[in-house]
């Protein structure tokens, strides 16, 4: 190993191993059975249990180097790991996946938003939800709970949408539970999710260029959401080979540097 | 003592002889001012309402202010409701309005209907006009010791034109307190040459968002609002100076003073801070197709120390800056 990265989420952390541009291995953990299970702290710095989550950081006498982003470098302090702020780790994470050097970034994790957009391989300007993460992947989990459905199946629908106009992902549920009950389709109601979730993106990605946008994040792996992106911007829609370890590779990269 | 809600021509109650305090800094200095907050939010103001509001509300209370001078145009119109609230509660209530059309006529007869209810002549106007004016220009020399001498830090030069609305409650301690400060910045060594950042907006509700810029190697050298309070365009004419006085105005008046200040001040990079709920969110629109520089919108609501993802935010900002400017 060259570089290990780590991405803290909120819903999962990532670790992505890279022997110099090869992936030696991936692994996530939920976040709290994780922060529980392998981590202290120690001398007010987060100390992760290397050893009990199978990762050897001595490689022939030398340390591997670790870079980590996650909930804001402020609010981290990873013992022996450099921190770097997670839309650094985002863009290069995704020019290396995709060998663009110009494009669109939206990055779609448990409770952010963001987009960023990268040009020549510059990070040129950037936007993130705040406030309200009703514009997450958190929202598409909850919602899957009200429909008593796995993801997977909400992920597939994206046609004849249910309105829902909640603004508020809580109250969506009780919206949600409402549209049930007068009876529409499953299919219908799952389209009705993903498109909601798609007006909240939508304004975000206004201000950016649309010639390329990679999506990355968990939300990437929602089929409905990207068949509607690409209907509703005339962007060339890219979804790298591992959209949920995306940042985790941008900070591998920057250990090896 | 005289409450206002926002800058009023100052040289009006001054020339009274009346003391005038300025409600938001007396919400966001209290050493509570969470509770002030909770106190209007009792008393049945809305939740999504402007926190400046809810705070101005709850320190007109607490502090037992009973005469305020309310700003009804050019500022908000949740002005005028919590002007209405407090009529109603017996407090009393003078209005004052920037005219949307901005010409001297409108503000003349404004400034005029001032002066008669504080019963104060022209001449007296004018000789506390003469007495603000000495301390502005002080004030002034500390903006431009922040920008072009780079001694005083952006918190320093928020504090002391923010605190000119109303001169920090006592004109002469005031004035003491600034020509200390100066002697000791003047003998400072130039602050270490970073980032230089424009704040744009009305004043933060967050207590810590300078010292955190800074701690990241940036420094805040333009604070536009804060510096419209000291009056940057002074003239010798009352009306004539707040006509120039931009805040009021609209985005469109606002955009050339902090265009020609961006260029100035040699900017990198410029905050937008926007108050949740307040319609200058909206402006953000026009505020961005309009700078040439990078601009990061950042919305407070509670007066607390920032929250994480507005640090992530600032932090990103702050990193993406300064890889453009290494690599130009």
């Amino acid at each position: 190993m060259t570089g290990l990265g780590i991405d803290l989420g909120s819903r999962q952390i990532k670790m992505v191993a890279l022997k110099d541009d090869w992936f030696l291995w991936f692994k996530s953990f939920d976040t709290i059975p994780f922060y529980k299970q392998y981590s202290s702290i120690h001398q007010g710095k987060l100390t992760i249990d290397f050893k009990g989550v199978g990762v050897d950081l001595h490689h022939e006498g030398t340390r591997i180097p670790v870079v980590a982003t996650g909930y804001g470098r402020n609010n981290i302090d990873l013992e022996n790991a450099r921190v770097i702020p997670e839309i650094q780790a985002h863009c290069k994470g995704a020019e290396f996946q995709t060998g663009l050097s110009t494009f669109t970034l939206l990055d779609m994790g448990g409770q952010d938003t963001k987009v960023a957009r990268v040009e020549k391989g510059l990070l040129v300007d950037f936007i993130m939800n705040d406030k309200c993460a009703a514009s997450s992947g958190r929202y598409l989990e909850s919602m899957a709970g009200v429909l008593d459905i796995p993801l997977e199946e909400l992920s597939r629908h994206s046609t004849n949408p249910v309105p829902l106009n909640a603004t508020c992902g809580i109250f969506g549920e009780s919206e949600l539970i409402g549209k049930i009950i007068e009876g529409h389709p499953l299919e219908h109601l799952c389209a009705g999710v993903n498109y909601a979730l798609l007006k909240r993106v939508l304004p975000m990605l206004r201000p950016f260029d649309m010639d390329n946008m990679v999506v990355t994040g968990g939300v990437a792996k929602n089929e409905a959401l990207i068949e509607l992106l690409r209907t509703k911007t005339k962007a060339k829609v890219v979804i790298p080979a591992h959209p949920q370890f995306n940042g985790a590779i941008g900070c591998a990269l920057q250990a090896q540097k | 003592m005289v409450g206002i809600t926002t800058t009023i021509p100052l040289e009006i109650p001054l020339a009274a002889g009346k003391n005038i305090v300025d409600l938001n800094n007396l919400f966001v200095t209290h050493e509570n001012p969470q509770e002030l907050i909770e106190e209007a939010e009792m008393a049945g103001f809305p939740r999504n309402t402007c926190g400046w509001i809810k705070g101005i509300y709850g320190a007109i209370q607490k502090l037992d202010i009973h005469e305020v001078i309310s700003v009804t145009e050019g500022d908000c119109s949740n002005t005028r409701a919590l002007m209405e609230v407090l009529a109603s509660q017996g407090i009393k209530t003078i209005p004052f309005a920037y005219p949307f059309e901005h010409s001297r006529e409108t503000l003349s007869e404004q400034i005029d209907s001032l002066a008669a209810y504080f019963k104060v002549d022209t001449a007296h106007i004018l000789a506390a006009k003469k007495h603000l004016d000495l301390i502005r220009r002080k004030i002034h020399e500390i903006d431009r010791m922040t920008w072009q001498e780079n001694v005083v830090t952006g918190a320093e030069n928020h504090y002391f034109q923010v605190c000119s609305s109303d001169m920090n409650g006592d004109i002469d301690a005031f004035s003491d307190e600034i020509d200390s400060f100066t002697e000791k910045a003047a003998q400072r060594k130039p602050l270490k040459e970073g980032l230089r950042i424009a704040y744009v907006g009305v004043p933060p509700i967050f207590p810590d968002l300078y010292p955190m810029i800074e701690e990241l190697g940036a420094r805040v050298v333009f604070n536009e609002t804060q510096r419209q309070f000291s009056m940057p365009f002074t003239s010798s004419d009352i009306v004539e100076q707040y006509l120039h006085y931009t805040y009021p105005y609209g985005i469109f008046f606002r955009l050339k003073d902090i265009q020609q200040e961006l260029e100035k001040r040699r900017i990198d990079g410029v905050i937008h801070y926007v108050q949740s709920f307040c319609f200058r969110q909206i402006e953000d629109i026009v505020l961005r197709k309009n700078l040439h520089l990078p601009v990061l919108t950042l919305e407070g609501d509670q007066p607390a120390p920032l929250d994480a993802r507005s640090r992530i935010r600032i932090e990103s900002f702050l990193e993406m800056l300064r890889a453009a400017k290494a690599a130009t």
